[in-house]
């Protein structure tokens, strides 16, 4: 069920208890964890934090956990499955579950006791009626009860009676093929695509205003939430404008809060502002030109792989008047003179390239007297983090790793998540070039799809989810601009790289079609679990996200025929 | 002594707080606290006041002394003089550090009195050198000083200690008709 008032029946509730917290590995459920932590210890509530991957972790865990805990809270998993059915837990045991997937299961949303979801329900939901999917099942008890009683009649009037009591059988068993035909109906309508909604740590950022102990750094962590879900592309520009305008709200109470003439605040205290910045990764923090280069709008737009693209580059940079010894400088060493205006100065020439909307509107942070950074450099940053490929590095290290990158004390951390974001960043243009250069996509009919072999440099880094998602977008983004193929500019895209050459198996993550206004809507995971079935492949669909699933190298040939089969 | 244990015995002092929670008198070994009423003034130990300001249960009111205009005066009157002058607190480093590193979003100019402050340690701490490089070279057998903290006191201490032991020993082994080991009191 969906709880209204997240004060009294969620943290008011677990306020006194020990909780188990659940956490997904994605930024936002990062960020909602260190929202939630920081609650917990200004009223020093036990909790214990456990790091999930997927499905099969999240039922290790439970099954740990679940003698010493009665509440469970967990962020960014749990939502679209049914989760009673899947981890059979006591009756005692109470699930709070903030989840941006969608579609929430029927049963989650419908059940009164031992789930509580913790979403807003203003997020259109499309959750089907209770009428429409579950039906009492007292109504056959009925039917056989007349029954019954009516076979004890006298036998005179057996026959007449029998003849109605038939017609009245057949008319509700009619009946009730039809409901469970509507029912399957509205059932595969409703779970068809998934998507996602409002950020997690959103949520929690406004229990902490309910509880008025929100500060600036839970402030700043909601940003980076929100600012993961519009970098890896999880939710609509509309929806994102719209959440960046609530968080505006909260930015500038906070900023009126002890800013005046005469009492300034100390250089120390953090300081979040609204900027119309550049959509240029990282570049406060590298190179303008390296920025540049490897950033996917500037580099899908200027069609940087090819020479043409260079040269036009090269036009740019002089168009706006900035030497190129300037330009690949590190951003901080560059002239004052150039610096002051370069926003404005670049919005204006991108226009002539095609380029209309290289700004967008984000929040950075300013503490001390060296550290600047905005939301999608802390992104990036964490990601990195969160996926490092190093060796000897569990994903527990990971996760701890990037939970702390996000404390303000941890700048080293944070500094070593920004270099390997860096060199991620290159990885991943390379790839695109390659890919794009050597034509390695190809048009499968109702998709295009792209096998990265295991030769390809750098494949380790696209073993990993979130990594290979994002190269898909960027390789789907430069595709739309590179073919002159109208039909293929609208095909959704499948990306496999190989996942663990000696277990033999690949990953492989499906994207929506590339376009403006899209909805973001996936329908792949439905697709991958049919597919899957139809060719009996060995697939694990362990990931949250039901469009990344894992697969047996070998089955890869059929399951692709399959794939196309079923979506043509 | 360490550091760290006369900041713990700074802990003690008295500060002013505004809680935002209510709460009974609590009676603790120390002495008697509260009790606490949302937006009513209340004094606690440092060491309360900064554990309820980490968990955003209170604002810290800045003492009376930690202003910038009172500052720049006790800085002028300390680079005047050449003895000591009377401390706005007997533990003003130890509690400047500790609520300008925790609650420096509710002291105005936080800078500028970080800067105050180190600028009258500073002073207070050239004279203790001063004082005690005299008294070590023309051998007086006593000084008295006004006005120290014992944080300075701190500082110098070891130094101090050890180098009139090593002096001593010099001087004793440099006495006419002395055999070696032997030591002739003054």
């Amino acid at each position: 069920m969906f709880i209204t008032d997240i004060r009294k029946e969620f943290y008011e509730v677990v306020a006194n208890q020990r909780v188990a917290l659940l956490v997904a590995s994605d930024i936002d459920a990062l960020c909602a964890c260190k929202i939630l932590q920081a609650l917990f210890h200004c009223d020093q509530v036990q909790y214990t934090l456990v790091p999930v991957t997927g499905w099969q972790d999240l039922s290790t865990a439970f099954l740990e956990h679940k003698e010493q805990f009665k509440y469970f809270v967990l962020i960014n998993c749990g939502a679209n499955v049914d989760l009673l059915e899947m981890l059979q837990p006591d009756d005692d045991s109470v699930f709070f579950i903030c989840d941006t997937h969608r579609p929430v299961d029927v049963v989650n949303v419908y059940n009164d006791t031992q789930i509580k979801l913790l979403i807003k329900q203003d997020d259109d939901l499309g959750v089907p009626s209770y009428d429409d999917i579950f039906r009492d099942e007292e109504e056959e008890g009925d039917d056989s009860g007349n029954e019954s009683d009516e076979g004890s009649e006298p036998s005179g009037k057996r026959r007449r009676f029998d003849e109605g009591a038939i017609e009245r059988r057949i008319d509700r068993q009619r009946a009730k093929r039809e409901w469970e035909a509507r029912r399957r109906e509205i059932l595969f309508e409703y779970e068809q695509y998934e998507y996602h909604g409002t950020a997690a740590s959103m949520m929690f950022f406004e229990l902490a205003w309910v509880l008025t102990k929100d500060t600036k750094d839970m402030l700043w962590w909601a940003v980076i939430g929100l600012t993961d879900q519009w970098v890896h592309d999880k939710i609509t520009r509309m929806k994102y404008i719209t959440d960046i305008a609530t968080m505006q709200r909260h930015v500038s109470r906070h900023n009126h809060r002890n800013e005046d003439e005469e009492n300034s605040l100390s250089i120390d205290c953090m300081r979040i502002s609204f900027e119309y910045d550049l959509r240029l990764s990282l570049y406060q923090h590298w190179s303008l030109y390296e920025s540049i280069c490897n950033s996917c709008y500037t580099s899908c737009n200027f069609k940087l792989w090819t020479l043409n693209g260079q040269k036009k580059l090269q036009e740019f940079l002089a168009d706006m008047g900035l030497p190129l010894k300037q330009v690949r400088q590190k951003f901080n060493s560059m002239d004052m003179s150039i610096k002051e205006n370069l926003r404005d100065v670049i919005a204006e020439s991108s226009m002539k390239y095609g380029m209309k909307d290289i700004r967008i509107q984000t929040f950075g942070v300013h503490f001390g007297f060296k550290n600047r950074f905005l939301a999608s450099d802390m992104v990036h940053a964490t990601t990195a983090l969160l996926e490092s490929t190093e060796k000897d590095e569990s994903d527990g290290d990971n996760f701890i790793k990037a939970l702390d990158s996000l404390s303000r004390s941890n700048l080293e951390c944070l500094h070593a998540g920004i270099d390997q974001a860096k060199k991620k960043l290159m990885a991943i243009q390379q790839t695109v070039a390659s890919c794009i250069c050597t034509n390695l996509i190809l048009s499968q009919g109702p998709f295009l799809y792209c096998y990265l072999m295991e030769g390809t440099p750098d494949v380790k880094l696209f073993s990993k989810p979130m990594a290979l998602a994002l190269l898909s977008k960027y390789l789907l983004k430069a595709f739309v601009h590179s073919t002159r193929n109208k039909r293929c500019k609208l095909l959704p895209l499948i990306m496999a790289a190989p996942k663990d050459v000696e277990k033999g198996t690949v990953i492989v993550v499906g994207i929506p079609p590339e376009s403006e206004t899209s909805d973001k809507k996936n329908f792949f995971g439905r697709a991958f679990e049919k597919a899957a079935e139809s060719t009996s492949s060995r697939t694990l669909h362990d990931h949250f996200d039901t469009s990344i699933i894992e697969l047996k190298t070998e089955d890869r040939s059929k399951f692709l025929d399959a794939l196309i089969t079923l979506l043509s | 002594m360490d550091p760290s244990e006369v900041e713990f015995l700074a802990e003690k002092e008295i500060v002013k707080i505004i809680p935002n929670f209510s709460l009974d008198k609590i009676y603790l070994i120390g002495g008697d606290l509260g009790p606490f009423n949302p937006g009513l003034q209340v004094d606690v130990p440092v060491w309360l006041a900064l554990n309820l300001k980490q968990r955003q249960k209170c604002r810290i009111v800045p003492p009376e002394w930690m202003d910038v205009d009172k500052l720049e005066e006790m800085r002028d009157l300390e680079r005047r003089e050449d003895a000591f002058t009377p401390v706005p607190s007997p533990y003003y480093m130890e509690l400047t550090k500790l609520l300008l590193n925790y609650a420096s979003d509710n002291i105005p100019k936080a800078d500028e009195i970080r800067t105050l402050v180190k600028d009258i340690w500073d002073t207070r701490i050239a004279k203790l050198r001063l004082s005690a490089d005299s008294f070590i070279s023309q051998m007086e057998a006593h000084a008295k000083l006004d006005n120290l903290t014992l944080m300075e006191i701190n500082t110098i201490r070891s130094f101090l200690l050890d180098s009139l032991n090593c002096m001593y020993k010099l001087r004793s082994n440099l006495q006419p008709g002395s055999s070696k080991g032997q030591l002739t009191d003054y």
